[in-house]
């Protein structure tokens, strides 16, 4: 028996993953190899937007190794008609109507037109290049502004225009009394760049169709078994039982793998058209080209303020390119509106919004997706300082909603209970040492040297307050199942699907502190649809609040029920039992021992228990969140400009963040720089770059579409603060996406300091090094 | 009619692996343009995988012991064409004889790049932006090739690209190695780029050599070469010039450098505008010069 010394929550445990991934031996779809396996390939759209007027593929049927080869018509006859993943996340925005492989129209570079299956890989990209697509082109609608022009031709027909939904004036608080109070009117139009997951593995699958059984198992790299069961299952007509979708390791999503793309839907119907595996790895130029790409959006801001720096409302209109094809794009503006007012006192909001579609690749989730908030409102108090000649960390604090002081609720309606902004900027500006910066500053510019501190601050619903959450739908409460086993290990199965996120680490060490066993006796259990109860999945910062209580409570209930056997198989009180160190005995009586899995087995055996316990030692627990709370911190970052170059080095990060309780302060902080350096490349480095007459792809290979890498990424110093606790038990909240989405700000407000001496306004997220040399004058803009 | 290609699988090619030099160039000539000398792949195998480059024939000379030499002689230093950048950049000789190839090597893509890619692999491909064509002009290289229909020939370097991804080399000849002639005493260097990120490719990259008049301390030579401006890399002469018999001053710097931004019409891509091109040239002309002249000092 081990003695347990401590609690592991709370430490940086060593991951349960690391030594199988960091080994070599860690199981992708990739190394998915089944017998009869076939692989696929696709024949996608050169062009960005077009009518198809014809497709030839007999060359590529008579090419060697070729065992099927499908069109857009022909694989649609197998499909039951719908829109698929597609209306999961429209957000109640109009679903166009589209075929799985395009059919009568392309509507962006990439577009898959047909499937070819063939024994290899190489011989399915060759038959590819035999197959002949006559393409009329269309001109191309590139920019939200062409899609506004009634002019632009409809990108799906079935739409009235390329505009998917302009929204009402949403008023909250008194907007005009705001700005006639206002001593100014501060204006920005601020542009926030198209950039993308780009994750290490790209999508994958093998799919396969058993025709004597009629079940179909796919094989998928994906954040959520049960939607992709759901959408396959749905799109082949097959019931949801017959459709087992597992999951193995995942190399990176960051919002990208959510339920089954069009392209894993032909899959599927191709193994079930010839009852043998289809395999399908998309290749990098797939990935970058056509995936999905994220952020692309537009703000016209007005903000009323007074002399002294107090915001008294703000006058936003959005507009989203959510390109060519539905993903997450329609859905996001409504969360920025409720989200942009952050934790701070802005006493009115206007906000309308205008989503549009493009010949671009559709907008999908990327970690953070409604990050604009976080970017636009942190851009505005910095151009409001700018304006107003004072320090920017002064206007936040001046603004900033304390708990101290009612009323703590965002003007939008959202409850600001257990907000701790103050307290992460003031611990920020505290590390920088804010007035020896400006020493520094003033004397480096002395000798033509420009650095620039950039501060700002953020909150993320992970999960938010009880308040106005919403209860039910796939992202309400979440379930774990535990099982006590005959070897007297606990297994947990959930519904999360880690690709990055260490939930086989984490969630045993909630559930091994709760239950009362080595961490290495829980075994967490992931990746099939089968097995784990039906969920979400892993997104929306879920895992750790809704996951980790669910553990939490479940490893509770778990030991109850062991300890109500154990008073059965003693025959004393159940407050007389006692479950500690791996073994259950009445208290007092070291003797009567008896080990969990004596217990396990004796649940098993005939008779011993009434019917209500006997059999698996099993429970099964949900949570949806409790009293919640935000998550949420301020990050620091100092930055030093080569006016001459234009490049940018980041010489200092600091951050002060705020997840409640920390599981494991080592993932909490992998989590952190990870989205810092996200935040990092997107400012610095990454953009999806089209040309915008063509409509072709610019940033297709990983020479055009740069990534920040280890050489990008400066040391950062990490804070944590623990501020309030709002649940009796689980106070643990999400971390995954909040480096992302404050980042970009904190860089975009450090560049814009750095460069005062220029003049320079930042109205833009992206700045690449041609681009800080064009803002200081040093270059014509281009 | 269009026929979609979006991929990254090689289309099919025959391979070959010859032993000898010989026997590489037999089967280059007996192939013509249908074939490909593979030296590190670093280039070649994602052009094949993109399948923008298709030849019919593979011939991999990793296998040929000859091309692999690297040695000093006579005042030049000589490296086979085979020579990986990373052996290069780790040799001593190389460090003394050419400094500034030596600086130049490590801002070639990573260690792992360096260690499979080779120096006669870069200077064929003629990579407009690649460190390598750049620092051969300004090092007055001479090219060595090879074929059965020619024999051995030496070309300048400032013969040698003669184009976007072209050389003087015909389709059934090979670069067998490159000869570096040492610097004259009292010769400074210096190389710098601006990359997106460590180990790009240059957005711009400049060399420079500056030898000093040791009587007079004013430059007797200059050159100075840059990557990433045209369709191959520019070896400024007439800025050059411009130099001759100037205090190493930093206006003498700086006018070069605004002659050299004035004089350059480069390419634009989405890493930044021709402007921002000419403006970094003129920066790097600026800054490699300075230290150049700096360094000649600090020998003399």
């Amino acid at each position: 028996m081990q003695h347990i010394a401590e609690r592991y929550t709370g430490a940086s445990v060593r991951r349960s993953e690391d030594p199988r991934i960091l080994t070599g031996s860690g199981r992708y779809v990739d190394d998915v190899r089944l017998p009869g396996m076939l692989h696929a390939a696709f024949v996608r759209s050169p062009v960005a937007h077009a009518r198809i007027t014809r497709i030839d593929v007999r060359a590529a049927a008579e090419a060697p190794g070729v065992t099927l080869v499908l069109t857009g018509e022909e694989l649609e006859r197998s499909l039951v008609p719908g829109p698929g993943i597609a209306a999961m996340f429209s957000g109640g925005a109009p679903v166009p109507a589209f075929t799985t492989l395009a059919s009568d129209k392309v509507r962006v570079v990439g577009d898959p037109v047909v499937l070819v299956v063939a024994e290899s890989r190489y011989l399915a990209e060759d038959a590819c290049e035999l197959v002949e697509v006559d393409y009329e082109e269309l001109p191309a609608v590139m920019t939200s502004q062409a899609a506004q022009d009634p002019a632009s031709p409809a990108i799906f027909e079935d739409l009235a225009s390329n505009v998917l939904v302009r929204s009402p004036v949403a008023v909250f608080g008194d907007v005009d009394g705001a700005f006639a109070r206002a001593d100014r009117i501060v204006r920005a139009d601020l542009r926030q760049h198209r950039h993308q997951n780009a994750p290490m593995e790209c999508r994958g699958v093998v799919c396969s169709f058993d025709p004597e059984s009629g079940e179909l198992t796919v094989h998928s790299a994906t954040q959520g078994v049960h939607i992709v069961r759901t959408t396959l299952s749905t799109a082949l007509g097959l019931p949801p039982e017959k459709v087992r979708v597992l999951a193995g390791d995942i190399g990176g999503s960051f919002g990208l793998k959510l339920g089954a793309y069009r392209e894993d839907v032909a899959c599927a119907a191709a193994s079930r058209r010839l009852g043998r595996p289809v395999r399908w790895m998309e290749d990098r130029l797939e990935n970058l080209t056509f995936s999905g790409q994220a952020r692309e959006e537009s703000f016209e801001v007005e903000a009323a303020v007074t002399n002294e720096g107090e915001i008294l409302g703000l006058r936003v209109k959005m507009t989203i390119d959510t390109g060519a094809y539905p993903g997450m794009g329609a859905m996001l503006p409504e969360l920025v509106k409720t989200m942009i007012p952050g934790p701070y006192k802005i006493g009115a909001l206007s906000f309308e919004w205008t989503a549009v579609v493009t010949n671009k690749a559709a907008y999908v989730a990327y970690r953070g997706p409604w990050a604009s908030e976080t970017w636009v409102r942190e851009r505005m108090i910095d151009l409001i300082a700018m304006e107003l000649g004072m320090e920017p960390l002064e206007v936040r604090l001046r603004n900033v909603a304390t708990r101290e002081t009612p009323p703590l609720r965002m003007v939008t309606g959202r409850s600001l209970a257990g907000v701790t902004a103050r307290e992460s900027l003031e611990a920020v500006a505290a590390k920088v040492d804010l007035p020896a910066f400006r020493r520094l500053q003033a004397g480096a510019r002395g000798h033509g040297r420009y650095l620039g501190l950039g501060v700002a601050t953020y909150i993320e619903p992970a999960p938010g307050p009880l308040e106005g959450r919403g209860g039910g739908g796939i992202m309400g409460p979440e379930q774990v199942r535990l099982r006590l086993e005959e070897d007297g290990t606990v297994t947990l199965f959930t519904s999360q699907m880690p690709h990055g996120q260490s939930h086989q680490t984490t969630f045993a060490q909630v559930a091994a502190d709760e239950f009362g066993v080595p961490i290495e006796q829980v075994r967490v259990v992931v990746g099939d649809s089968d097995l784990v109860p039906m969920g979400f999945g892993t997104g929306g910062s879920r895992a750790a609040i809704m996951a980790g209580g669910a553990s939490l409570h479940g490893a509770r209930a778990l030991k109850a029920r062991v300890e109500e056997i154990a008073s059965h198989l003693f025959e004393a009180g159940a407050e007389d039992v006692e479950l500690s160190g791996g073994s259950v005995a009445v208290r007092g009586v070291p003797a009567s021992a008896m080990s969990l899995a004596e217990l396990a087995r004796a649940a098993r055996s005939p008779g011993r228990l009434p019917p209500s316990l006997a059999g698996d030692v099993e429970v099964t627990a949900a949570f949806d969140g409790g009293e919640g709370g935000w998550s949420g911190g301020s990050h620091a970052a100092v930055v030093e400009v080569d006016v001459e170059t234009g490049q940018v080095r980041v010489e200092r990060y600091v951050v002060a963040e705020d997840c409640g309780t920390l599981i494991n302060p080592a993932i909490v902080e992998g989590q952190v720089r990870g989205g810092i350096a996200q935040g990092i490349g997107a400012v610095l480095l990454e953009r999806s770059a089209y040309d915008e007459e063509t409509g072709q792809y610019l940033s297709s290979t990983f020479m055009d579409y740069v990534l920040a890498t280890a050489c990008e990424i400066p040391r950062i110093e990490i804070e944590h603060l623990e501020t309030v606790p709002l649940d009796a038990d689980v106070n643990f909240r999400g971390v995954g996406e909040g480096g992302m989405i404050i980042a970009p700000p904190t860089l975009c407000n450090a560049i814009e300091d750095a460069l005062s001496p220029f003049g320079v306004r930042v109205f833009e997220q992206h700045l690449p090094p041609a681009r800080i040399l064009e803002l200081i004058g040093a270059i014509p803009a281009g | 009619m269009r026929v979609g290609s979006l991929t990254v699988k090689p289309p099919p090619f025959d391979y070959s692996a010859p032993d000898t030099l010989e026997e590489a160039l037999f089967l280059l000539g007996e192939a013509g343009d249908e074939a490909r000398p593979l030296a590190g792949g670093q280039s070649l195998v994602p052009l094949l995988s993109l399948r923008l480059a298709r030849p019919s024939l593979l011939v991999d000379l990793a296998g040929i012991t000859t091309l692999r030499t690297l040695g000093a002689a006579d005042g030049h230093l000589a490296l086979g064409a085979m020579v990986r950048e990373r052996q290069a950049e780790r040799d001593v000789r190389v460090r003394r004889l050419a400094p500034v190839l030596a600086d130049a090597l490590p801002l070639i893509g990573h260690p792992a790049i360096r260690s499979r890619g080779t120096i006669g692999g870069s200077l064929s491909h003629a990579d407009p932006a690649a460190e390598l064509p750049a620092v051969a002009l300004v090092l007055e290289a001479e090219l060595v090739a090879e074929s059965r229909a020619r024999g051995r020939r030496s070309i300048a370097a400032a013969n040698f690209f003669t184009g976007f991804f072209t050389t003087e080399l015909a389709p059934d000849e090979l670069l067998t190695s490159l000869r570096v002639p040492s610097p004259a005493p009292g010769t400074g260097w210096a190389v710098d780029e601006v990359a997106r990120r460590h180990g790009d490719f240059a957005i711009v990259g400049a060399a420079a050599m500056v030898r000093l008049d040791t009587s007079t301390g004013r430059i007797g030579e200059a050159r100075v070469a840059l990557a990433g401006v045209g369709d191959t890399p520019v070896r400024l002469r007439e800025t050059e010039r411009m130099l001759d018999g100037a205090e190493p001053a930093d206006g003498a710097f700086a006018d070069a450098a605004e002659d050299a931004a004035a004089r350059l019409s480069p390419p634009a891509d989405v890493h930044g505008s021709a402007a921002y091109r000419r403006h970094i040239a003129g920066v790097l002309v600026r800054r490699t010069l300075k230290l150049a002249a700096q360094r000649a000092r600090e020998a003399a």
